[in-house]
């Protein structure tokens, strides 16, 4: 079996009265697809955060392979230099280009010169088809074109894991096609990736597991199959008729 | 205009004068105050504290008690001597200071929280996402408010004159005096200001046009 990239273990993190993590153990190996989804609100986006140490867990630890991120010794900034992560609104840096926004952290973090940074910047630009588009700010690309810069971004320190918090939530609907083939691509390449996503074709497609995860806890996990055709929960059956539902609409 | 000629050396110095308090204040300025809104934003309550009593003393008295304070209070206090012009320099680029630290603070706030969030998802230090994504952002959209800053710590530095210093409104109160052409010379000394800011607002213009980013925009 491959090694485990990341792991967390009694996860909880609470926001006053609202629990957003509740005690929640999780282990992605090397190469593989989990695929987050449940109900907006359950806290899925919070357990992403905590992930990656963007947001700092009440209790339970993390690790990234051997290191463990909630040791206080730790350096975050180092660790979250090997995450990559993607926003659900996208929040590239708006003063730089395409490729400023790639190669800042090459650059700042990884201290490469400054042509091996560029070169390595393109490479993570032509991986997301936005080469074309390496001079151009944020606010002249559409927001399809910014997500993949945004993906590109999070790629390009040949992270261990990258973590997508709804990478397409909040693109149009005829924009979340060239987002998933991105994606698709990655995959293809063998990208360790944890997804939040309701994209349920995509997640067919390519999810060694689905996770279900609701009132800040996982209630289930399976292969998308189970969750296609006879989810155990009654939560998850509910949700899944729901969301089959408004896809045949789509 | 002959007594202008006569005159002149008094004019140039002290409109060299003028310029050089007014560039040091607006930079000196705007290097304390960034310093002072980043304290201001994440050095925690003790320092926040700190800063809000500074900013509201240069903000809540006038320029001209804060100097009489820094020439005559301050070294009698200590028992020394403080030469006026230093201490004027000091006392222009504080207060301008208190004022920056507003506007910094502010565009800071409005670039602020998703762009700190993506700084540090890529690796980068608090400091780092403040110095290569904050601040770059931060100072473009305060542009503006800097130019006006200008416009305003250009006219108060007249108060320099009560204390003897010989900026530009001094020299042309001793013409005044001394020439009898009262009429002559406050034109003058108002055309003359009106010059030194009318060129530097458009120097912050073009900056802000060369500089500016698309996305990255204020409208005034």
């Amino acid at each position: 079996m491959a090694e485990i990239v990341m792991e967390c273990k009694n996860l909880w993190k609470t926001y006053g009265k609202i629990i957003a993590v509740k005690d929640v153990s999780f282990q992605i190996r090397e190469g593989e697809i989990k695929l987050v989804f449940g109900p907006s609100g359950s806290g899925k986006s919070t357990f992403l955060r905590c992930l990656a140490m963007l947001t700092i867990p009440d209790k339970g630890d993390v690790y990234l392979r051997d290191q463990c991120l909630t040791k206080p010794s730790v350096d975050l900034n180092k660790a979250r230099a090997k995450i990559g992560f993607v926003f659900q609104h996208i929040w590239l840096f708006r003063h730089l280009t395409a490729l400023g926004n790639v190669e800042l952290s090459l650059r700042r973090v990884l201290k490469m010169p400054k042509d091996e940074a560029r070169e390595k910047a393109m490479e993570a630009l032509r991986l997301v088809k936005m080469e074309d588009w390496a001079k151009h700010y944020p606010a002249q690309m559409s927001g399809g074109q910014q997500q993949r810069v945004g993906i590109a971004r999070a790629l390009a320190r040949n992270p261990n894991i990258i973590l997508l918090d709804e990478p397409t939530s909040a693109l149009d609907p005829e924009l979340t096609g060239e987002v998933i083939d991105t994606l698709r691509d990655l995959a293809r390449m063998g990208t360790t990736m944890l997804i939040v996503s309701h994209e349920m074709p995509f997640a067919r497609e390519v999810a060694d597991e689905m996770i279900f995860y609701d009132e800040g806890a996982i209630v289930e996990t399976g292969p998308p199959e189970l969750f296609f055709t006879n989810p155990e929960s009654e939560r998850a059956k509910k949700f899944m008729a729901r969301l089959i539902k408004k896809t045949k609409r789509e | 205009m002959s007594f202008l000629a006569e005159n002149l050396p008094l004019i140039v110095d002290g409109f060299i004068l003028t310029i050089e308090v007014t560039l040091f204040g607006i930079f000196a300025g705007l290097g304390l105050g960034t310093i002072l809104a980043i304290g201001d934003i994440y050095g925690g309550k003790i320092v926040s504290t700190f800063i809000r009593f500074y900013v509201e003393f240069f903000r809540g008295s006038p320029i001209i008690v804060q100097l009489f304070i820094s020439v005559y209070v301050i070294p009698a206090m200590f028992q020394t001597l403080i030469d006026p012009i230093i201490a004027g320099f000091l006392v222009f680029a504080l207060n301008s200071a208190a004022y920056q630290k507003g506007y910094i603070k502010g565009a800071m706030q409005a670039v602020f929280e998703d762009q700190m969030q993506a700084g540090l998802s890529v690796g980068m230090s608090k400091p780092q996402t403040i110095v290569y994504v904050i601040l770059p952002q931060a100072l473009r959209i305060v542009i503006p408010a800097w130019s006006n800053e200008f416009c305003s710590l250009t006219k108060s530095t007249a108060a320099l004159s009560i204390l003897g210093i010989r900026d530009l409104t001094s020299a042309f109160q001793s013409i005044a005096i001394r020439s009898f052409r009262v009429l002559e010379a406050w034109i003058m000394c108002a055309i003359l200001y009106l010059i030194w800011i009318t060129i530097m607002t458009k120097i912050f213009d073009i900056v802000y046009e060369k500089k500016k980013i698309p996305g990255i925009e204020i409208s005034v």
